[in-house]
């Protein structure tokens, strides 16, 4: 089967029931995505599928034909940060780091459907994804600093 | 493949749409047995006359059913946050991580319930490690439908209620059954996750023969 990853076509040769996650890490060599508990109930494995965020350990490979992904490594580059990634550095956001690129990737879904969050719009999206240091309130941060910087361009 | 599915919807093949209280059973279609996408075989076929005792009986089936954790949790009111109940769970809580469905039901305002709840081609997810998926969106039923902790009573008077039923008949409340994935779930949860009571033809078959005995609930007069 073939998904396009971070913009490049990939072809596939994987049970259908693999998660997402192996794909990317075990297959690809995708690591930037972390493996958190694999049950739903930390987020650190989230990508977008088709522009969505998802939990990659959630989704099977074989329902994903066609679809386009991106992980960390293709939200931005070095050169060119994505906003929510400049407003991480900005803010120093992580500390130990291992939720970070699912947090990053949750936060640039929620500001592309919700470009102006309150907190509590933050805290209805962002609850998903846990951070075991408690960083909440420098992600919370960050999250109204990258969408500042978004409006502004 | 990740186009939803779209199913034979079999009301669109029975030419009647029954009033919610009629007690003899309408003109009988054809029995009409559907392959459905999940394997599921469902007939829909009315029993020629049924007792108001064999309704209520018919309805006391029909509660066991809707009132299952694997109904009840997601048939919840304006506040949109899904339940965890039931045996699964220890004690009856608020669906964790914060989550609230929104008025769409989907999560579309904040978090889309299909973040984890993922579109499943084959139709239901059997580890206990996943989030319940099925081929088909995950959602909320439609707030008119909350019926969470209500009675016996309470859930009967809403579902003969066209205004409180989505203006079903009992025959499309019995179709709706049949080509809807997302209830089909109930009865195939997997993750060792306690099934809805009965089977969905059992369940068809209780609300064909509830409706055909002009839809009784408990404590009519």
């Amino acid at each position: 089967m073939q998904i396009t990853v971070n913009g490049e076509a990939r072809d596939i040769d994987v049970e259908p029931d693999m998660p997402l996650l192996w794909v990317l890490r075990d297959e690809l060599g995708l690591t930037g995505t972390k493996y958190g508990c694999g049950i739903a109930q930390c987020g650190a494995c989230t990508v977008h599928v088709d522009g969505m965020a998802v939990r990659s350990c959630q989704t099977a490979i074989g329902d994903l034909e066609g679809a386009s992904i991106t992980t960390i490594e293709g939200l931005g580059t070095p050169e060119a940060l994505h906003a929510v990634q400049a407003a991480w550095i900005e803010h120093q956001v992580a500390q130990c780091g291992y939720c970070q690129s699912g947090q990053i990737m949750q936060a640039a879904d929620l500001l592309a459907r919700i470009p102006e969050p309150t907190d509590e719009d933050i805290d209805a999206v962002m609850s998903g994804n846990l951070c075991r240091c408690g960083t909440y309130p420098r992600i919370r941060a960050a999250i109204h600093a990258a969408a500042t910087t978004m409006r502004e361009g | 493949m990740r186009h939803f599915v779209t199913v034979a919807v079999v009301a669109a093949a029975l030419p009647f749409a029954l009033p919610a209280q009629e007690n003899a059973a309408p003109e009988t279609p054809e029995a009409v047995s559907v392959e459905l996408p999940d394997g599921e075989n469902v007939e829909i076929a009315l029993p020629e006359s049924v007792s108001p005792d064999e309704g209520l009986d018919a309805w006391a089936r029909i509660y066991e059913v809707a009132s299952h954790p694997r109904c009840s949790n997601c048939h919840v009111g304006a506040d949109n946050i899904p339940m965890w109940s039931g045996p699964s769970y220890g004690r009856t809580q608020p669906h964790g991580m914060n989550i609230n469905a929104g008025e769409s039901r989907i999560g579309a305002e904040t978090l889309p319930c299909a973040t984890c709840h993922a579109m499943n081609e084959t139709g239901g997810n059997p580890e206990p490690h996943h989030a319940p998926q099925v081929a088909a969106t995950w959602r909320l039923a439609p707030v008119e439908a909350a019926w969470f902790g209500r009675s016996s009573e309470e859930i009967c008077a809403q579902l003969r209620d066209p205004e409180r039923n989505g203006g079903r008949s009992f025959v499309e409340i019995a179709t709706h059954l049949d080509h809807d994935l997302i209830l089909h779930w109930a009865w195939n949860p997997g993750g060792g996750r306690e099934p809805a009571p009965y089977s969905l033809q059992e369940h068809v078959n209780d609300v064909l023969a509830w409706g055909v005995a002009g839809q009784p609930c408990p404590g009519d007069g």
